[in-house]
C-alpha cells in the first residue's frame, strides 16, 4: 500500500492520535525508507532523547518495524504502514465488539489498543477495567454486584473483591483471545516481513543439510519452507484450546422473544443470564496467564468486518430472517477463517482460483439460529396456484398454505406467525431453503456441499469480494456519468474487448449517447481504447478500435483516491478546528469541559454543537472511505 | 379445336382435378380425357405449347419418364415479366441486376458491384439510375456500415442483418421504442418474480439499515398493504423467453411482431442494466425489484433524476463513501494538495456539503 496517498494518510492519522513527535519521526522515515537511529536523527532533526521516547513508544504500537542486523550489527527502523491504517478503523472494530461481546469487551479491547500491546498482569491493574464503576457493564455485572454485596459486608474483603474483578477481565479476554480478536505478541512481529522472510532463508541456509542441496533443488526446499518458519515465529493464536465445538468461548446466543425489540436492550437483559457463559465446559475460572502479552489481530477482525459488510448487502437484497441464517453461518466459518486472503495482494481479474471456506453441517447451525426467528414468513411458496396469485386476497389462506404445507410436510406455523411448534426436521428444512435462495444468482453468497451425505454450506469469498469490489466501481460510474455509462461498463466488462458496433449492438445504445459516455469516462480513466492498426502503416482509417473496462487498474485508481479523499476530509477538520481555535481551546479548558452549559453562553453551546455535528460528519465520511477501503485493499 | 385450345383445356382440367405439386405422368394427361384419340404426338404439341407458355413445367420423373409440374398463372406471369425485364434492359443494365438479384435480402455495395462486374464507375452509375429510375431497385441502409451505398431487389425487404434488427428503424437504434418495450418487458417480468403475501401475513414490518444508519422501512408506507416475498430456489414459474415475447406481442406496445432473438437481445440489456436475472443459463428471468418498486420506478423515470428525491432504492444503489464525499464529485481533485491553489483549506465544495448534510 505504499504510495503517495496512502502515506500522507497514515501521516495525519498519526499526528492525529499520537501527536507531532510520532508524525516527525514516521513521515521521515517514511520518506528516507530504511534508517538507522544516527541517519534518522540526522534527517529529523531531532534530539536523541525525543528519538528514544519516541521510536520506543511507536514500537509499542507497532508503529514501526525494526531490526538488529547480524552483519553489521546496526539496527534499522522501519514504518508499519498497515497498523498505522488500522487506526482509522479502531471505532468500527471497538463498535462490533461491543455488538458481539458487550460493552466491557470493547471497553478491554480498546484499552488494548490504546495501549498498543499490553501485558494482562498490567491490564489487572489499569482502574478502568475495574467493573465497579459502570453500571449496564455487560460481562462484569454479576460479579461486580457479588462483589459489592461482598464489599458492604466486611471492609477487609479486598482480596476476594479483586479475585472477582480479575476474574470478569480474564473471562472477557479469554473470549476475545478464542474469536481470535487478539494475539499473543511475538518478537518476529516486531520485525518487518521481508525481515522475516530473509531471517529464515538465512536460518534454513545454515542447515547442514540444506547447505548440500544443489541450484534448483535449495531454490525450491527455501520456497516450501520459509513460509512455515514465518509463520511459527509470528503466529501468536491464542484460540486453541478454548474453543468448543467449533464455537469460541463467550459466544453470546441469540434468543430474542420479538424480532422487532430494540436490539441494545435485549443484549443488556440477557447479559444477566448469559455471563457465567460456558465456564463450567472450559473447565472452569483458570485465568490467563498473566506474563502474556497481548495485542490487536486485525486480519481477524478484517475476517469478521467482512463477514458482517456481507449481511448487510444480503439485509438489502432479501429478508431479514435469510440475513440472520446468514450471519449464522458467517459466524460459524468466521471462527475457522484466520484472515481474508492467503496472499498479501489482491489477485488479478481472472487469475484467481476459486477458494470455498470451511464447510458448516447444516444441523450444527441450525442450533446456532434463534428459535423465535420466523422462517417461514419470508419464503413464498413453490407454486402458485391457479394462475396469478397476486389477486390472492380471500381463498388463498387455505389454498397456497394448505397446497405448500402438505408438500413441504411442515406445521402450519405460517398463519400464526411466530409459533414454536415446528419440530426440528422441518426446521432444517427452511434453513436449507434461506442457503439455497442465498446460492441463487446474481449473488451466489452460499454454496452447498454434500459431504458424507450430510448437507454442508459453504461460502466462496473470492467470488464475493470480486463481486463486492465491481459493486462499489460501479456505484461511482453510475453516480458519476448515468446509468447509460453502467450498462456499458457491464456490458465491457461480461464480452471483454468490442469495438464501437458491437458494443452499440449489445448495449442497445444510440450512437451519439454511446460516444458521448464512452468519451468522458475515458477521460476519467474508467475505460480504454486499444488500437489494432490492420497494416504497417498504422492509417486511422485502417486501424481497429476497441474498448475496455479494466476493473483492477480503475479499483487501484479508486483506491488511490479514496486514501486521498480521506486525507482531505481529515485535512479539513484540521482547518475548521483551526478556524475555531479560541473558542475551542474555552470549551476544553479543565473547568469548562463537562460543564458546558454553565459556563457557555447560548450563541457559544450553539456553535459548539454545530462543530460537533461537523466533527462527526468529516469522521463518518472517513469511516464511509475507509469501507471502501477494505472492499478494494482487505477483502 | 385449335391446339391453343385444347391447351387451354388440358391446363384447366390439371389444375382443378389434382393438387397443385402434383406429378404429371402421361397417362395422367392422356387420362383426362381431353386430347381426342388419346394420339400421343398431339400430347406432345400440347405440353410444349403449355411449356412455352411457362404454364407447365418439365421434370424427369421416375424411371426417367417424363414428368409435368404445373405453375400457377400469376408465377408464370412473373417469370415472363421478368424475361421481358431483362429484355428491357441493356446488357449492362442486366449484368448489374444479376449481380445485384444474386445477393438477396442482405444487398450490395456499390463497390462490390464494380468489382464483380468490371464495369467502369461512369456506367455502372448509369445502369444503377437506370435500374432505379425502373423501380427494379432501390438503395438500402445498412446499420453496420452505414457510410455505405448499398443496393438490393425493390420487391424484397432487407434481412436483421442489414437493418440491425427489430430495434432499428432507418438504420438508427430506436431509443423511445426501445425504452417501453424495456419497460414493459420488466413490469412483466417482476409480475411473476415475486409472491405476493396475502394481506393478513403481512404484521411484520421490514427494516432495514439505510446508508445514514438510521432504521427505515424497507418498502414505502403505501404499499405496506402488499408484501412480496421471494420464490424458493429451483422456483420454475419465472417468465421465460417465450412467456416475455408472446407478452409483448399481446401488448400492442409494438407495431411490429417481435422475434424471440429480438427480445433475447434486450432481455439481455435489461440484466446488464441490473433489473433482471438471467437463471439456468437464460432459460428464465427474475427482476431484482418487486412490482410494486418497478412501477413507483419507472412513475419516475421521464425527466432527469432528482437528485434530492429520498428514495432508498437509489440511494443504496448508488451511494458510497466516495461519491458521498465532496472529493469524490470535485472536478480538480486531482490537483488537490495541501497548500497549493487548490487544497483542503480553500475547498470551496465543503461548505455547501457540510450545511446541506447538517441544515445549518
Amino acid at each position: 500500500m505504499t504510495s503517495q496517498y496512502a502515506t500522507e494518510l497514515c501521516s495525519l492519522l498519526i499526528e492525529d492520535n499520537f501527536g507531532e513527535l510520532f508524525a516527525r519521526i514516521f513521515s521521515t522515515l517514511q520518506r528516507y525508507d530504511r534508517l538507522t537511529l544516527p541517519r534518522l536523527r540526522f534527517y529529523s532533526r531531532l534530539s536523541d532523547r525525543q528519538l528514544h521516547h519516541g521510536l520506543a513508544a511507536m514500537v509499542q504500537h507497532h508503529l514501526i518495524y525494526h531490526y538488529t542486523s547480524l552483519e553489521d550489527g546496526n539496527t534499522y527502523y522501519e514504518t508499519n504502514l498497515q497498523s498505522a491504517y488500522y487506526l482509522v478503523r479502531s471505532g468500527k472494530i471497538l463498535e462490533m465488539i461491543e455488538d458481539r461481546l458487550g460493552k466491557y469487551a470493547a471497553t478491554v479491547m480498546s484499552t488494548i489498543m490504546f495501549l498498543g500491546h499490553a501485558q494482562i498482569a498490567h491490564l489487572e491493574t489499569l482502574p478502568e477495567l475495574k467493573p465497579q464503576r459502570s453500571h449496564a457493564n455487560g460481562v462484569g455485572e454479576e460479579m461486580k454486584e457479588e462483589a459489592e454485596g461482598q464489599a458492604n459486608g466486611v471492609d477487609g474483603e479486598h482480596e476476594l473483591d479483586e479475585l472477582v474483578e480479575n476474574a470478569a477481565i480474564h473471562s472477557t479476554l479469554k473470549a476475545l483471545a478464542a474469536h481470535g480478536y487478539v494475539i499473543q505478541v511475538r518478537d518476529a512481529q516486531f520485525q518487518s516481513p521481508n525481515d522475516n522472510v530473509l531471517d529464515a532463508q538465512r536460518v534454513l541456509k545454515a542447515r547442514p543439510d540444506v547447505k548440500e542441496m544443489k541450484g534448483k533443488k535449495q531454490e525450491q526446499f527455501l520456497l516450501e519452507n520459509t513460509e512455515r518458519i514465518v509463520k511459527e515465529r509470528t503466529d501468536g493464536d491464542l484460540s486453541r484450546g478454548l474453543m468448543f465445538n467449533g464455537v469460541p468461548q463467550g459466544v453470546k446466543r441469540k434468543h430474542s422473544q420479538k424480532p422487532n425489540e430494540e436490539r441494545r436492550e435485549y443484549v443488556d437483559i440477557d447479559e444477566d443470564e448469559e455471563n457465567e457463559w460456558s465456564d463450567d465446559d472450559f473447565g472452569g475460572n483458570s485465568p490467563m496467564d498473566s506474563n502474556l502479552v497481548v495485542r490487536v489481530n486485525y486480519p481477524k477482525l478484517d475476517v469478521a468486518l467482512r463477514n458482517r459488510r456481507l449481511v448487510e448487502l444480503v439485509d438489502q437484497e432479501s429478508s431479514s430472517a435469510t440475513a440472520q441464517v446468514y450471519d449464522c453461518l458467517l459466524r460459524r466459518i468466521e471462527y475457522q477463517t484466520p484472515r481474508c486472503r492467503d496472499i498479501a495482494e489482491i489477485p488479478r481479474e481472472g487469475e484467481e482460483s476459486e477458494q470455498y471456506s470451511v464447510p458448516i453441517r447444516l444441523s450444527a447451525l441450525v442450533d446456532d439460529i434463534d428459535p423465535y426467528l420466523d422462517l417461514s414468513g419470508s419464503i413464498g411458496p413453490m407454486e402458485v396456484p391457479q394462475g396469478p396469485a397476486r389477486r390472492g386476497k380471500r381463498p388463498l389462506e387455505n389454498g397456497v398454505h394448505g397446497d405448500t404445507d402438505d408438500r413441504e410436510g411442515q406445521p402450519s406455523s405460517t398463519t400464526n406467525g411466530t409459533s414454536s411448534s415446528s419440530s426440528g426436521a422441518s426446521r432444517t428444512y427452511e434453513v436449507d431453503q434461506h442457503l439455497c435462495l442465498l446460492a441463487q444468482p446474481p449473488y451466489n453468497f452460499t454454496s452447498k456441499r454434500m459431504i458424507g451425505g450430510l448437507i454442508n454450506w459453504t461460502v466462496e469469498y473470492r467470488h464475493l469480494a470480486r463481486k463486492l469490489r465491481h459493486t462499489e466501481l460501479e456505484r461511482i460510474i453510475e453516480a458519476r456519468y448515468g446509468d447509460v455509462a453502467l450498462r456499458v461498463v457491464r456490458v465491457l466488462h461480461a464480452k471483454g474487448k468490442l469495438d464501437e458496433k458491437r458494443l452499440q449492438e449489445i448495449s442497445l445504445l444510440p450512437f451519439k449517447d454511446l460516444r458521448q459516455v464512452l468519451a468522458s469516462m475515458q477521460a476519467g480513466g474508467f475505460v480504454d481504447l486499444q488500437e489494432v492498426p490492420r497494416d504497417a502503416q498504422r492509417q486511422p482509417s485502417r486501424t481497429i478500435y476497441l474498448w475496455f473496462y479494466d476493473p483492477d487498474r480503475v479499483a487501484a485508481g479508486i483506491l488511490e483516491d479514496t486514501y486521498k479523499a480521506m486525507s482531505r476530509c481529515l485535512q479539513r477538520i484540521r482547518f475548521e478546528r483551526a478556524r475555531l481555535r479560541e473558542f475551542l481551546d474555552k470549551t476544553e479548558r479543565s473547568d469548562v469541559k463537562g460543564n458546558e452549559e454553565r459556563y457557555l453562553s447560548e450563541g457559544e453551546l450553539k456553535t459548539l454543537h454545530q462543530w460537533r455535528a461537523k466533527e462527526a460528519l468529516l469522521l463518518g465520511e472517513v469511516s464511509r472511505l475507509d469501507d471502501m477501503v477494505a472492499v478494494f485493499r482487505d477483502y | 379445336m385449335s391446339t391453343a385450345e385444347l391447351a387451354a383445356r388440358l391446363y384447366e382440367a390439371c389444375l382443378s382435378k389434382f393438387p397443385p405439386d402434383h406429378l404429371f405422368y402421361q397417362q395422367d394427361l392422356l387420362g383426362l380425357g381431353i386430347v381426342p384419340k388419346n394420339d400421343l404426338a398431339q400430347l406432345l404439341q400440347l405440353t410444349q405449347t403449355l411449356v412455352d407458355q411457362k404454364l407447365l413445367r418439365l421434370l424427369q420423373g421416375k424411371n426417367d419418364r417424363l414428368a409435368w409440374k404445373i405453375i400457377s398463372r400469376e408465377d408464370a406471369e412473373k417469370y415472363v415479366f421478368g424475361i421481358e425485364l431483362l429484355q428491357n434492359l441493356n446488357p449492362d443494365e442486366s449484368l448489374v441486376y444479376n449481380v445485384i438479384h444474386s445477393t438477396g435480402r442482405s444487398g450490395i455495395w456499390v463497390r462490390a458491384i464494380q468489382n464483380r462486374t468490371g464495369l467502369p464507375k461512369s456506367i455502372l452509375d448509369r445502369c444503377l439510375k437506370a435500374l432505379e429510375g425502373k423501380n427494379y431497385i432501390k438503395s438500402v441502409h445498412n446499420v453496420k456500415f452505414p457510410t455505405r451505398k448499398m443496393y438490393m431487389l425493390a420487391g424484397l425487404a432487407p434481412s436483421e442483418d442489414v437493418t440491425g434488427g427489430a430495434w432499428f428503424t432507418d438504420g438508427v437504434l430506436d431509443a423511445n421504442f426501445i425504452n417501453s418495450v424495456s419497460t414493459f418487458i420488466e413490469y412483466t417480468v417482476s409480475r411473476k418474480s415475486w409472491y405476493e403475501a396475502p394481506a393478513v401475513e403481512v404484521q411484520r414490518n421490514k427494516r432495514i439499515k439505510t446508508a445514514d444508519g438510521s432504521a427505515a422501512a424497507k418498502f414505502p408506507d403505501r404499499s405496506s398493504d402488499r408484501q412480496y416475498l421471494p420464490f424458493p430456489a429451483g422456483y420454475q414459474g419465472y417468465s421465460t423467453v417465450a412467456t416475455i415475447t408472446a407478452a409483448v406481442n399481446e401488448s400492442g406496445i409494438t407495431p411490429v411482431r417481435l422475434g424471440e432473438e429480438s427480445i433475447v437481445q434486450l432481455l439481455q440489456v435489461l440484466c446488464f442494466d441490473n433489473k433482471l436475472v438471467s437463471l439456468n443459463n437464460g432459460e428464465m428471468y427474475r427482476s431484482i425489484k418487486n412490482p410494486e418498486a418497478v412501477k413507483a420506478q419507472q412513475a419516475r423515470k421521464p425527466g432527469p433524476i432528482d437528485p434530492d428525491a429520498d428514495d432508498d432504492e437509489r440511494r443504496r444503489l448508488v451511494f458510497n463513501g466516495m461519491t458521498e464525499a465532496p472529493c469524490g464529485q470535485c472536478p480538480v481533485f486531482k490537483l488537490c494538495a495541501p497548500g497549493g491553489a487548490v487544497s483542503p483549506e480553500t475547498c470551496e465544495y465543503f461548505d455547501p456539503w457540510l450545511e446541506k448534510a447538517l441544515g445549518f
